[in-house]
C-alpha cells in the first residue's frame, strides 16, 4: 500500500517535472496570438504644387451601440450633427444628465427632433447608459 | 530516509522539483511570479470607458486612429474630431506637431483650404475693412515668434467627481509649440478699430448643420478690446516651424499666450470688431467658469443657483511626472531619472518639487531651458527607490506669482480648470 501511494507519489512528481521544465521554457520568449492591421500604416500622399492644400477624409469608424428601443432614433438625429461616439465617450450618467443632454441640443443647440423622438431618445439613453444601467 | 510524510509537506516537494528541474526552474517554481501574471501593458487593451468614478488613467481611454498628417493619437470622437496626446510625447518641451492634440466642436471642418482664395479679413467696426492673403502675412509683417502652451479648457476633465459630460479628456488636451505669425495688434491697427468698439471676435472655418445663430452653426469666440492679452495674441501661420496640420487650423491660427485653447481660433478667417458684447452661444452659455477661487464649486450650490459664472481664462498652473510612467517596475536602489513638464497660464515656472513619501517631504526639481513665461519647462529629479515596494511620486509647481498647486481637486460643471496637484505610482522590485 505504501509502495503504491509512493509510485503515485513519484509519477505525479515527474509530470510536475516535465510540467515545470515546460513552463521554464515557455517562459523564455512568450508570444501570444494578435490582431495585425487594426491600425495601418499610411500610405504616401498625392500632392501637386498648386494653392490647393488639402488632407484625406477623416476617418469615422462605425459606434457600437447598445440594441433598444429608441436606437434608431439616435442613429437618425444624433448623426445629424456628430457620431454617437458622443454618447459611448462618456461616463455612466445619471438619469436627469443625459435629459439635460438631450435638451441641450434641442433647445438650445436647435436640433429639430420631434418630440416623440426626442422622448425616445432619452428614454434609450437612460436605459443603457446610466451607472446602474451601462454594460461594459 | 524520508518517510511519506515528509515527501508530502509542501517545501520537500517544491525542493525535489527545484532540484530535479536542474535549477532552470527552481527559483520560478519557489515565488510565485507577479511578472507572470502581469502581461506587458499591450497584450491587455485600457477598459473602453471609465465611470462612474475617476478616470485612474494618466491619459484617456480611447482607441489609437490614425488621421490626416497625424501619428496615431487616442481617439475621443471622430466627427467632429477629437484626439489626444499620449504622455510619452510630453517628455520634451515642444509637442511635435503630428503628436499636438486635436478638438473641434461642430462637424464641418475643412479637408482642404485654396490659398488662392482665402483671405484673413479684418471687419466689422473698423475704419477701414481689410483682407490678406498668406503671402501678404508672411510678407508684409516681420515675424514674431512666441512658445506657447495651448491646453483644452477641459483637459483632464475625466478626472472630477462626480463625473461630468463633455469630452473625458486624460491629461494630453494639451501641447506647446514655437509659433511665429503676425501680431493681432499690428493687423487691428492697420484697419483702425472705432472708438467706442468693445470686442474683438473671432471665427474660422468650422461649420456646422445646426440653424444659423446657434452654437450648432458656427463657433464664435471673444476677447474684450481692453484685454491686455491682445498686445500678445498672434495669428500664427507657423507652428514648430511647419505649416499647421489641418486638424490644427491650417493655414492660420489664433495665439492667445496663457489663454485656454477655446480662444486660440483655428482656420483663423474672420477678425470682427463689435461694438455691443459677443452673445452667441460659444461665449455666453458654454466655457464659463464659476466666479469663485479656483472656479471650482458644488453642484448643490449649482442646484441652488448660487454660483455666478465668468467667461473661462487663464490656465492655472500645473506639473507632471512624465517617466516613469509606472509602466514597469524600477530595481530598488537604482539611480533614476525622474523627467517631466511644468507650466502656468499666469507667470513662468518657478519652481517644481517632487515627493515620495505623499507630500510630507518635498525636494526641488532641475529646472530645464527657459524658453519663455507661456512655454513648457521641463523638470528632472534624480531619486532612488531605498527598498522594495509601492510608491506614490507627487509633484507640484509654483509659478513667479506664487501660485501653486493644491491637493485638493476642482469641480464644476464644465470640467474645466482642474490642476490638482499630480500623483504616480511607482512600483519598486527587489534586485537581489
Amino acid at each position: 500500500m505504501q509502495y503504491k501511494i509512493r509510485a503515485i507519489f513519484l509519477l505525479m512528481c515527474g509530470l510536475a517535472l516535465a510540467a515545470a521544465c515546460v513552463y521554464a521554457e515557455t517562459r523564455k520568449g512568450n508570444y501570444a496570438p494578435a490582431q495585425l492591421g487594426t491600425l495601418s500604416q499610411p500610405g504616401p500622399a498625392e500632392l501637386s504644387p498648386d494653392a490647393n492644400f488639402q488632407v484625406s477624409a477623416y476617418p469615422a469608424p462605425a459606434v457600437d451601440l447598445v440594441p433598444g428601443d429608441g436606437l434608431q432614433e439616435v442613429q437618425i438625429y444624433c448623426n445629424t450633427c456628430h457620431t454617437p461616439r458622443y454618447i459611448t465617450m462618456q461616463p455612466p450618467l445619471p438619469a436627469a444628465s443625459w435629459e439635460a443632454e438631450v435638451n441641450k441640443m434641442t433647445k438650445t443647440l436647435g436640433a429639430p427632433i420631434p418630440e416623440e423622438s426626442r422622448q425616445r431618445i432619452i428614454l434609450y439613453l437612460q436605459a443603457h447608459y446610466t451607472p446602474e444601467t451601462r454594460r461594459p | 530516509m524520508h518517510g511519506p510524510k515528509r515527501y508530502l509537506t509542501r517545501r520537500g516537494l517544491l525542493r525535489t522539483l527545484g532540484m530535479a528541474s536542474g535549477g532552470i526552474a527552481a527559483g520560478r517554481w519557489l515565488v510565485p511570479d507577479l511578472a507572470w501574471a502581469q502581461r506587458s501593458p499591450s497584450e491587455k487593451a485600457v477598459e473602453t470607458f471609465t465611470g462612474p468614478r475617476a478616470n485612474p488613467h494618466w491619459n484617456s481611454v480611447g482607441p489609437y486612429i490614425s488621421e490626416p498628417q497625424k501619428v496615431p493619437l487616442l481617439l475621443l470622437t471622430d466627427r467632429p474630431v477629437q484626439l489626444e496626446t499620449p504622455r510619452h510625447y510630453f517628455r520634451t518641451a515642444f509637442t511635435p506637431n503630428e503628436a499636438f492634440y486635436v478638438r473641434w466642436h461642430l462637424e464641418g471642418i475643412p479637408n482642404a483650404v485654396d490659398l488662392k482664395e482665402w483671405r484673413l479679413r479684418i471687419e466689422g467696426d473698423v475704419d477701414k475693412p481689410l483682407a490678406f492673403s498668406l503671402p501678404e502675412l508672411m510678407q508684409k509683417f516681420k515675424p514674431v515668434a512666441i512658445a506657447a502652451v495651448n491646453q483644452c479648457s477641459g483637459n483632464s476633465r475625466s478626472y472630477l467627481q462626480p463625473r461630468v459630460p463633455g469630452g473625458q479628456w486624460g491629461n494630453g488636451a494639451m501641447g506647446n509649440a514655437l509659433w511665429t505669425g503676425v501680431p493681432l495688434r499690428e493687423l487691428l491697427d492697420r484697419a483702425g478699430i472705432k472708438s467706442g468698439s468693445l470686442q474683438v471676435q473671432f471665427q474660422g472655418l468650422e461649420t456646422g448643420p445646426g440653424p444659423e445663430g446657434l452654437g450648432s452653426n458656427v463657433f464664435l469666440k471673444s476677447l474684450d478690446l481692453k484685454n491686455p492679452v491682445l498686445d500678445q495674441c498672434l495669428v500664427a501661420y507657423l507652428m514648430n516651424g511647419e505649416p499647421l496640420p489641418m486638424l490644427n487650423g491650417f493655414p492660420v491660427r489664433l495665439v492667445v499666450p496663457g489663454y485656454f485653447a477655446t480662444y486660440w481660433t483655428k482656420c483663423l478667417t474672420w477678425v470682427r470688431i463689435l461694438s455691443a458684447p459677443d452673445e452667441n452661444f460659444w461665449m455666453k452659455t458654454a466655457y464659463r467658469v464659476p466666479d469663485t477661487p479656483r472656479g471650482s464649486t458644488t453642484p448643490d450650490d449649482m442646484k441652488a443657483g448660487k454660483v455666478q459664472t465668468i467667461p473661462i481664462g487663464r490656465f492655472p498652473v500645473r506639473s507632471f511626472l512624465i517617466s516613469p510612467d509606472g509602466s514597469s517596475k524600477i530595481p530598488a536602489g537604482m539611480n533614476v531619472m525622474l523627467r517631466g513638464i511644468a507650466f502656468s497660464g499666469f507667470a513662468g515656472i518657478q519652481r517644481v518639487e517632487v515627493s515620495d513619501d505623499n507630500g510630507k517631504n518635498w525636494t526641488a526639481a532641475t529646472l530645464g531651458e527657459n524658453h519663455g513665461a507661456y512655454s513648457f519647462r521641463t523638470w528632472e529629479a534624480p531619486w532612488t527607490a531605498r527598498s522594495p515596494g509601492r510608491y506614490s511620486l507627487a509633484v507640484r509647481a509654483t509659478d513667479e506669482k506664487g501660485n501653486t498647486q493644491p491637493d485638493e481637486p476642482v469641480w464644476n460643471p464644465g470640467g474645466y480648470l482642474w490642476n490638482r496637484m499630480e500623483r504616480q505610482e511607482i512600483v519598486v522590485g527587489n534586485a537581489s
